[in-house]
């Protein structure tokens, strides 16, 4: 359980965080979504005790994460996979985590095991490749057999084997009843690690909801339709309240009612409809639209580029 | 949380662990213990730091003893072999350690893995405590081989000109473990540079500066701040014929401790009192 009050951080004349109060409950993968500089990594530092509250406080477990006793065994925490010195063996590193909170030193092969590094136990680590440090990363976490657990970034320059795997392991972890804390820039992974959502922008916490709820509040479905008499179908549709657009190809795109509506419409004026598909709604086009005015820096063919990943 | 019931799975530990009220320090000492002895470069630096000073300090005995025939009645009376035979010790076998020392920090900063070590121990003086005693630790004994046998080599090169002294001989063990203190006395500045500096170039040059710099900026100060100076103490620690503008073993080592104790206090504070 983390619970941030009020936090804030200041570097300057720059507020990074702003006045942040959440909760992140146990039993579930809370996802915490931003665009990059929206103040994610500052906020999950100060969880962590690395930085100092300008203002406010974070607790975890009900203590502020210094008093901690045996902090490894509480959070076990993923910030920057590539932050490791390169000269040791993966199992030494390993070795003087367990070490510093008095963890037995055979865990040090269990989550070897755990992660699929046991193989490379003993090979220097400034061998490995970013998906191995990343393993590595996610094995100091579990070390302590934690009750919460935090990841920065996980899936940055992971193949698609082990993005998965990731997401395995998050909605593992949760459904025993851990508390897991996930940062990500990628609203597409969100959609579908995560089970809730709190979202930042510009140091400013924008929504903070059940990632279904999310969608639903803040994406408008949208409905492809084509029809012979498409005219006056469309002028109906926008007496209703609808608002229409045309595509490319001759069909509307419809947001404002849905497909039941639009048919129900339809056949009250005996317009002959000849398609009719649901769009769905994107949890991406949610947090574009969310975040638009809280980026730093907009890269419009960025994030159009993003989009159509 | 303590509610929550868990699934066996291989995530799980195998026997939950006694909870603990606060953490004990020997967490934090073995922790920088491990981290010290499993880092390969650790190893080498020992390994050179010996041969090095070894081979340094045989140099400069052939040099001296082959210097003696045209020594002026002074010089001879102020020769002290014990001193000399040390001299590639103080050179480089200290200046490695050191650095090593100071590694142990910045090295952590300059990959992040800094905030690793403060997220396991959030008592940031106790780190930088450990990492401290450990590395004295490791370099004393180190440094005792290496003065040791430089000391022996140097010995037996002066054994030519009939110059040489023994381990038995007044004073001589003395200055040798005052060798081997005075260099561990240099890793903890070394550590507490690493701190307050952070870059390892950076604090390393600082660290020789402060240690060889000494007497270089020391001959625009009077003696009596000199002889107070680190690379100055240093020098006076080892000696076993005391020579004027020098303080005496016993307090060059209280001066060159309590250069320490400063440096770790100081580094401490800033550490603690800093972003990491």
């Amino acid at each position: 359980m983390i619970e941030a009050k009020h936090l804030t951080k200041r570097y300057g004349k720059t507020l990074a965080v702003n006045e942040v109060s959440f909760t992140v409950k146990p039993g579930q993968v809370t996802g915490f979504l931003g665009p990059n500089g929206a103040g994610k990594s500052t906020t999950m530092r100060m969880i962590l005790g690395l930085d100092t509250p300008t203002s406010g406080d974070v607790m975890v477990d009900g203590k502020p994460y210094r008093e901690l006793a045996d902090p490894l065994r509480s959070v076990g925490a993923l910030l920057d996979a590539g932050a490791i010195v390169g000269g040791r063996s993966a199992a030494s590193h390993l070795t003087w985590l367990a070490d510093s909170n008095g963890i037995a030193r055979r865990r040090v092969s269990e989550v070897l095991d755990i992660v699929g590094l046991s193989d490379v136990a003993g090979k220097r680590v400034g061998t490995f490749s970013l998906g191995m440090n990343q393993r590595l990363g996610i094995a100091a976490a579990l070390l302590g057999d934690p009750e919460t657990v935090m990841f920065d970034e996980p899936i940055n320059g992971l193949d698609p084997e082990g993005i998965l795997w990731i997401r395995n392991l998050m909605k593992s972890l949760a459904s025993q009843g851990r508390t897991v804390f996930l940062s990500s820039h990628l609203m597409s992974e969100m959609a579908q690690t995560a089970d809730h959502l709190i979202v930042i922008g510009r140091g400013r916490i924008i929504a903070d909801a059940g990632t279904d709820e999310f969608i639903n509040r803040h994406t408008a479905p949208s409905v492809r339709v084509r029809a012979v008499e498409q005219a006056d179908l469309a002028e109906t549709l926008t007496q209703r309240g609808a608002l229409i657009e045309s595509g490319s190809d001759g069909a509307m795109v419809v947001t404002g009612m849905d497909s039941a509506a639009i048919g129900g419409a339809a056949s009250a004026y005996d317009i002959t409809l000849i398609e009719l598909a649901p769009l769905g709604s994107s949890l991406e086009d949610a947090y574009f639209d969310l975040t638009k005015d809280e980026s730093d820096y907009h890269a419009g063919q960025l994030v159009d580029a993003t989009k159509g990943a | 949380m303590s509610t929550a019931t868990h699934t066996i799975d291989a995530i799980h530990f195998t026997a939950p662990a006694p909870p603990v009220r606060s953490s004990p320090p020997s967490w934090t000492l073995k922790s920088e213990w491990t981290k010290l002895r499993t880092l390969p470069s650790t190893w080498r630096t020992a390994v050179a730091a010996v041969s090095i000073s070894v081979v340094l300090g045989a140099v400069l005995c052939i040099s001296q003893a082959n210097q003696w025939a045209t020594m002026t009645a002074a010089q001879r009376a102020t020769f002290d072999p014990t001193a000399c035979s040390l001299g590639g010790f103080f050179l480089v076998g200290a200046v490695l350690l050191g650095a090593l020392a100071v590694r142990t920090v910045t090295a952590e900063y300059s990959t992040g893995m800094i905030r690793s070590t403060f997220t396991a121990t959030p008592t940031r003086r106790r780190v930088l405590g450990a990492k401290a005693a450990v590395t004295a630790a490791f370099a004393f004994p180190v440094a005792l081989l290496a003065a040791v046998v430089s000391f022996e080599v140097g010995q037996r090169v002066f054994a030519g000109k009939h110059l040489q002294v023994s381990f038995g001989s007044p004073g001589v063990l003395q200055a040798l473990v005052f060798a081997a203190l005075a260099v561990s006395f240099v890793a903890i500045i070394g550590v507490g540079l690493g701190g307050l500096i952070r870059h390892t170039a950076g604090a390393t040059t600082a660290l020789v500066l402060v240690i060889v710099g000494g007497a270089v900026l020391g001959q625009f100060l009077p003696a009596g701040l000199r002889q107070y100076l680190p690379g100055t103490a240093l020098e006076a620690a080892v000696t076993v014929h005391w020579s004027a503008g020098l303080l005496k073993p016993g307090t060059a080592i209280v001066v060159l401790g309590a250069y320490a104790g400063i440096a770790l206090v100081a580094a401490s504070l800033r550490v603690t009192h800093r972003d990491a």
